[in-house]
């Protein structure tokens, strides 16, 4: 297959969390909830994360804003995990998210140990709530829970330090799916698996 | 001539080295992954890995000249394309 996107930026491998960018983390990722009082007994009270920033907004700007309380859980690295409640607004769940999306949409904290990832399994479980499930995946052990929300919430402990064959295979596996996804056949893993073998094989020096 | 390759990274070290095993397979160790090629078919057994379901779901990063016509619980299996 001749690539129609770029060569491999193999130059910019590096491994995951040493890249050269300026962005630091996630300054914040923000949900809506209908459930203030769930949210903050689940986040401050069960997982043990403080309410760190709150601001109390009456509403302005596009007709359909409300007032609203956004408040911020501290998740670590100066980074925080939001919400919104507005006042006065309809709950509104979407019912029809098929499982495969809605289990690919959820939000991973981070913790270093697995007395880390053990301790918040005993304080999800003390807490009478039902742990989805632990798991060990390649390079992480992850634990899942619900939030009141319905948020899907992973915490992960790393199983082993990636290393730069990490980073040069995420290179060449995002290039391969370009090119498979920009091609005219339809895009497999098959097609996927076969596009990376030519990319491998072009990178060895003959 | 059918080559598999593999994640040079702890957890697929298993995966690879049955692979490698067949009679007729040869190793080659690239820039980050490890490349086992044969004339014929390649059969990876699972349980022969002892990798968990992650691991072994995951562990096939490319195969060259090749398709897949088993990856399930008990095998992987690639045949030669033309």
């Amino acid at each position: 297959m001749t690539s129609p996107t770029a060569q491999l930026r193999e130059q910019e491998a590096a491994p995951r969390g040493t890249s050269s960018h300026p962005v630091r983390g996630i300054n914040h990722m923000a949900f809506p909830t209908f459930d203030p009082a769930g949210t903050i007994h689940f986040y401050r009270d069960v997982l043990g994360l403080p309410v760190v920033q709150t601001m109390q907004v009456k509403a302005w700007g596009p007709e359909y804003q409300r007032d609203f309380v956004h408040f911020f859980f501290d998740i670590g690295n100066a980074d925080c995990l939001a919400f919104f409640y507005y006042f006065g607004q309809e709950p509104y769940h979407d019912e029809n998210v098929p499982p495969l999306l809605d289990l690919g949409r959820h939000v991973a904290l981070h913790v270093d140990t697995v007395e880390d990832l053990d301790g918040f399994q005993k304080r999800i479980e003390d807490a009478g709530l039902k742990l989805d499930m632990r798991v060990m995946h390649e390079t992480v052990e992850s634990i899942y829970v619900r939030d009141p929300n319905g948020i899907l919430i992973e915490i992960a402990r790393p199983l082993r330090e990636l290393a730069a064959a990490d980073a040069v295979d995420a290179e060449v596996t995002a290039q391969a799916l370009l090119d498979v996804v920009a091609s005219d056949g339809e895009p497999t893993l098959d097609a996927l698996w076969a596009r990376k073998a030519e990319l491998i094989a072009s990178r060895v020096p003959a | 001539m059918t080559t598999l390759y593999f994640l040079d990274a702890a957890e697929f070290t298993d995966v690879s080295a049955v692979a490698a095993a067949q009679p007729g397979a040869r190793v080659e160790r690239l820039p980050g992954y490890v490349a086992v090629t044969a004339d014929g078919p390649l059969i990876v057994d699972r349980r022969a890995t002892g990798v968990r379901h992650s691991v072994w779901y995951s562990a096939l990063a490319a195969v060259g000249h090749g398709r897949v016509v088993q990856y399930d619980k008990d095998a992987l299996k690639v045949e030669p394309t033309p």
